[in-house]
């Protein structure tokens, strides 16, 4: 049997890294353009997301979360289709049409999808984003416990707005194959933060945060101080990561990331990157947020952006998590797929 | 292979909640095609990074064709309940999924039904 790669892949990549939808400018509303903070309604748990809208000669482009979206704009009406996954990797779309009534966005949503997914039409609404004042002064909040996923908040945005060599490196990718968990292979700190259906653990000392993620039982320590690695420090997974504090905001920066993937679809992570998490608490001390930012210039022209929430939870166990790839490998044996596996081991992360 | 049921079946849930893939489902199966099958549970493997459960079920030719059902990670299904006891070999069960890619005799769980009649479903 011949190796695959996935045609929902293939169609998405067709559809958005060929097409930005153009429309008539000449009858639109100029207003439209801008950086906009986007939240869909349903009766689900609220998602939000950054819209950028530009007009570039008679066309008009749109990005959400930093990846591309088809947009049409006619007067002062606007629609939108964005690509989305849901948590099995399935993609599907949501389909936003309203219209620009004073300095707001608002309209209506609904789903276009192959299959079930775990999501509802709705409503949505759009206002200008500026971007947030970053207060100076340290006002350290306390972060320490145990926190499982909430949902929502997250537009899992599935294509991204790839460099041309990052394109050419993402055509090979066998979605399948090549990903580092079908192997046991941790992800890596990009994907991980992002994904997560599982819970982790925030443990506090004076120098240092340490996260235990149960996904891949990934254990990260985060520097509060201004220390440097040292030059032999080597570039992993999970990559080394300082924070300091601008007000109660936590502002993560990791560096030190070996190549990786970014999400289910397999846009790479380059070992130059730097992840920027802003984590913030919410005034009842429950719900932990965080705005996760990928600076990957050599791979994305704008960066993606993910958005999670958490709940605390202190009666949520972190269990342990042990991984066994047999059953990968038994299946590409019986297949007699191991000889394309292992040809391919040069360009897997 | 028999099939039993084309769309979707509704089917009595007492497990039920959020699941997630540990890597992307959409790579092995088809969003659009669902399938159901019966047969006999020959293996369990109970583990990381995704649950599988290896059924035989005999197709109309009496040939006896092995399938293979996946679901999400211990860890997920274990905090819904749902534990390497839940489905012993040799269990008679009629299994929902989503069809593997390019004929695969796979199949992603949706639901599945166990010889006493409980349904577990799992849940996106």
């Amino acid at each position: 049997m011949a190796p695959f790669s996935s045609t929902v892949t293939d169609a998405v990549r067709s559809l958005l890294l060929t097409v930005l939808v153009a429309s008539a400018a000449a009858s639109a509303d100029p207003a439209l353009e801008g950086d906009w903070m986007l939240e869909l309604t349903s009766d689900r748990a609220p998602i939000e997301g950054l819209l950028q809208i530009e007009r570039n000669g008679d066309s008009w482009q749109a990005w959400v979360e930093g990846g591309p979206v088809p947009v049409s704009v006619e007067g002062d009406a606007v629609s939108l289709k964005i690509d989305t996954r849901d948590l099995r990797g399935f993609v599907f779309y949501l389909d936003l049409e309203g219209r620009l009534e004073g300095d707001a966005l608002s309209g209506s949503y609904g789903i276009e999808s192959e299959t079930r997914v775990n999501a509802s039409p709705g409503s949505w609404t759009a206002v200008r984003h500026h971007p947030r004042e970053r207060p100076t002064e340290p006002r350290p909040v306390n972060m320490a416990g145990t926190w499982k996923p909430a949902p929502g908040r997250d537009f899992r945005k599935y294509s991204m707005d790839l460099t041309p060599a990052a394109a050419e490196w993402h055509a090979g990718y066998l979605m399948h194959y090549d990903q580092p968990n079908v192997r046991c292979v941790s992800p890596g700190i990009t994907a991980m933060v992002a994904w997560g259906a599982y819970p982790f653990e925030i443990l506090e000392n004076e120098d240092r945060l340490t996260f235990i993620y149960e996904f891949d039982s990934e254990v990260r320590r985060i520097y509060l101080d201004d220390r440097d690695p040292p030059d032999y420090y080597p570039h992993s997974g999970m990559g080394f990561s300082t924070a300091r504090w601008e007000g109660s905001n936590l502002v993560v920066e990791t560096t030190h990331l070996s190549p990786n993937t970014r999400d289910f679809r397999g846009e790479p992570v380059s070992a130059n990157a730097r992840l920027e998490e802003v984590y913030s608490l919410s005034d009842d001390g429950q719900t932990l947020s965080a705005v996760i930012t990928l600076h990957d210039p050599e791979n994305y022209r704008r960066p993606p952006v993910r958005r999670r929430a958490w709940t605390r939870n202190p009666d949520t166990w972190i269990f342990p998590n042990e991984c066994d790839p047999d059953s990968f490998f038994r299946q590409m044996h019986n297949e007699q797929l191991l000889d394309m596996y292992f040809e391919r081991s040069r360009r897997r992360f | 292979m028999r099939p039993l049921l084309s769309g979707f079946a509704l089917l009595t849930t007492i497990l039920s909640g959020p699941a997630a893939a540990h890597h992307s489902f959409a790579a092995e199966f088809l969003a659009d095609e669902t399938l159901t099958v019966e047969g006999t549970v020959k293996e369990v493997w109970f583990r990381n990074p995704h649950v599988r459960y290896y059924i035989e079920v005999t197709d109309d030719n009496g040939e006896t064709v092995a399938w293979d059902v996946r679901t999400s990670s211990p860890t997920l299904l274990v905090r819904r309940g749902w534990t390497e006891d839940t489905i012993r070999e040799g269990d008679r069960v009629r299994v929902e999924g989503f069809l593997g890619r390019d004929g695969r005799k796979l199949l992603s769980l949706i639901s599945i039904e166990l010889p006493d009649g409980t349904v577990l479903e799992h849940s996106y």
